[in-house]
């Protein structure tokens, strides 16, 4: 891994530290059927066992962030990327379809889908011990552990088809936290749940991430929910084209 | 390794799939086989039914002839060629036989053998006072292993039988050898020629008109066996020229046979090559499909971590296990089949003949050409699994 110096850009933040997730000009860009649609990460800095909602319009670009700063999608040239000293731009060098960028994802990250994300054929129990698996660092206490924190001891040996969309839900969370990631990214995690339960949900899943010292990114339309939770917002705002630009508003100082 | 168990894992939960495509398996590999079984079986059959007589294997000289040792001895050398004797001329191969204790006389046709002669059962050897007998001469004459006999020769002006004590060294099976017959070392016969032309064999205590001395070496036709069915049209044909003389050969009834099995292979082959290029469509679109269908499940798994290059095994491990169900159930159903058609036409065929016959080898082969096929057809689907965008899951609400 490269040590990163990262130089500041924001007018606001006097320094970015290099101890949690941080990003520097971050841009991807979309075209299709003749338009264009670019999406423009100025900075971002996310420390370790804090919070991030990014907010904004459907169709804003929120996703893209997470994908980009889940290394699911390849940033354009000239960002500066990184987790701890870890240069995660770098890792795009070699393709989009190397070992290395998979295992940085599955050992770095924790995703909560939208969806849940869940394997069907695996019980509650084994689909949060996966990523244990694949990153090679078995710990059943952790799990045993993360089950019981997030309620899910009646359902440990079902399998996702036979939950509840809130039991779903906790189970990916428990997931996304089972191989202690240092960022978890949660794409709109409670939007498929009822009011009283997605506050539930929401208030374990950032209990949970903050004990374990995780950085928690996620995205959300629901800004009183994310008041109530103290989760600090970040707004995309779109302007007009072309080509037609989302750019991540800078944080409040 | 992971993926290995996510795939095992994936495909029990899914067994409708599982079901499917063994049963696409089954359903070719059932019919395929049984063909081929009975094309072996039916063959295999027929051509133990010839070589049981070795007398298929057999290429005689046709008449009298004059050949010298200068002849024949090149022969044997002859790449196909199991075995060579020299004849002497036919009208002396005739001998009376009698069992030393017995009263009974039957005249018996004596026939020159030797090791490699493929009339000869493995570890039989014969000895100018061992001999072999066929099983008509034996049943005749009470003949049994071990039983002293004599070979009694007479000619016209002598006035003393050539009378050759010997011992029966084996009795030949009924299809070896049909009629009365004595196997018997070259020498014999050639001792026996010898009396006919009136030499004199004073070790037998006959008194001849000439001198055994004086006597050359002279040989009234030549035997050859084929080491094996295909050599023998070749040599035969090889035979005549070298010898420039007719020759007696099965040549045609052995090359109908050999024709009739190269063209069943044939036809077995084509059918065999059309149904494994219908296999592998329907099982490679089946496990392409079948990708297409759990790409969120697999975007799931590469989201978490798991490599493109490891993620292409999944359906390859899940079609390397279709394969070894559906090797193993048209095997079973293959047996059963063969049975039943044992049961219902395997009367026609010699005794203890089985009707479909796949050897251990072929089966080996079978296995691992299916194994091959499947695991081609579903690196197809392998290939599309590696190209998954694990953002898919991100993406994409279910």
């Amino acid at each position: 891994m490269a040590n990163m110096s990262l130089p500041c850009r924001s007018t606001c933040c006097p320094e970015l530290t290099s101890a949690g997730l941080h990003m520097v000009d971050g841009r991807i860009s979309l075209s299709g059927g003749g338009r264009r649609f670019e999406v423009h990460v100025p900075e971002l800095q996310l420390d370790p066992g804090q919070a991030l909602a990014l907010t904004g319009a459907s169709g804003s670009g929120k996703t893209l962030i997470l994908e980009m700063l889940g290394l699911l999608r390849a940033p354009q040239d000239g960002t500066i990327y990184g987790v701890g000293n870890a240069d995660l731009a770098a890792l795009w060098q070699g393709g989009p379809r190397t070992p290395k960028l998979a295992e940085m994802r599955g050992r770095l990250f924790g995703f909560v889908p939208q969806s849940g994300g869940l394997l069907p054929f695996l019980t509650v129990r084994d689909n949060i011990a996966l990523p244990q698996r694949v990153c090679g660092q078995p710990d059943p206490d952790w799990c045993a552990s993360l089950i019981d924190r997030l309620g899910l001891g009646d359902q440990a040996g079902q399998y996702p088809a036979s939950l509840s969309i809130g039991q779903r839900q906790r189970t990916a969370i428990a997931r996304a936290l089972s191989h202690r990631p240092r960022i978890v990214i949660a794409d709109e995690p409670t939007s498929a749940l009822d009011p009283a339960s997605a506050d539930q949900v929401l208030a374990l899943f950032l209990e949970t991430a903050a004990e374990q010292g995780a950085g928690v990114i996620l995205s959300s339309h629901d800004l009183d929910r994310m008041d109530r939770h103290g989760i600090a917002r970040r707004s995309l705002a779109v302007e007009a084209g072309p080509p037609v630009t989302s750019r991540l508003e800078a944080a409040p100082c | 390794m992971l993926i290995v168990s996510l795939a095992i894992r994936d495909l029990f939960r899914d067994r409708f799939f599982l079901i499917c495509n063994t049963a696409i398996l089954v359903g070719v590999l059932v019919p395929l086989l049984l063909l081929f079984g009975v094309k072996n079986g039916v063959y295999t059959a027929l051509l133990e039914e010839m070589l049981a007589d070795p007398a298929s294997l057999q290429i005689d000289t046709a008449g009298n002839t004059t050949f010298t040792e200068a002849d024949v001895a090149p022969i044997r050398d002859w790449p196909g060629v199991a075995f060579v004797t020299p004849k002497v001329r036919s009208q002396f191969d005739y001998v009376n036989v009698r069992a030393t204790e017995g009263r009974r006389l039957a005249a018996a046709l004596m026939i020159p053998s030797g090791a490699g002669d493929p009339t000869l059962p493995a570890g039989v050897t014969l000895a100018s006072d061992r001999l072999v007998v066929s099983s008509g001469l034996a049943r005749q004459l009470n003949l049994s292993e071990g039983a002293p006999l004599q070979l009694i020769t007479q000619a016209e002006d002598r006035p003393r039988q050539l009378v050759l004590e010997a011992q029966v060294a084996h009795v030949l099976p009924e299809q070896a050898l049909s009629g009365r017959a004595v196997l018997a070392p070259f020498e014999v016969l050639d001792l026996i020629e010898a009396f006919y032309d009136a030499y004199s064999l004073p070790d037998h205590g006959i008194d001849g008109t000439k001198p055994l001395e004086q006597r050359v070496p002279r040989y009234g036709g030549v035997r050859v066996y084929a080491e094996h069915l295909e050599e023998l049209a070749g040599l035969q044909a090889r035979l005549e020229e070298r010898l420039g003389v007719a020759t007696l050969a099965r040549t045609r009834e052995v090359e109908g046979l050999l024709g009739l099995g190269r063209n069943l292979t044939l036809a077995l082959g084509l059918t065999a090559a059309l149904a494994s290029v219908g296999l592998g469509a329907a099982l490679g679109f089946a496990f392409w499909s079948d990708v297409a269908r759990k790409k969120g499940v697999l975007a799931s798994i590469a989201l978490v971590g798991v490599p493109g290059r490891s993620l292409m095994l999944f359906p390859m491990v899940q079609a390397m296990i279709t394969g070894l169900m559906g090797l193993v159930l048209s095997w079973m159903g293959y047996q059963l089949a063969g049975r039943i058609a044992q049961n219902l036409f395997g009367g026609g065929l010699p005794d203890g003949a089985a009707l479909t016959l796949i050897t251990p080898g072929q089966t080996m082969g079978i296995g691992v050409s299916v194994m091959a096929l499947l695991l081609c057809v579903s690196a197809i689907a392998g290939w599309s699994v590696q190209r998954i965008d694990p953002a898919t899951v991100l993406r994409e609400v279910t």
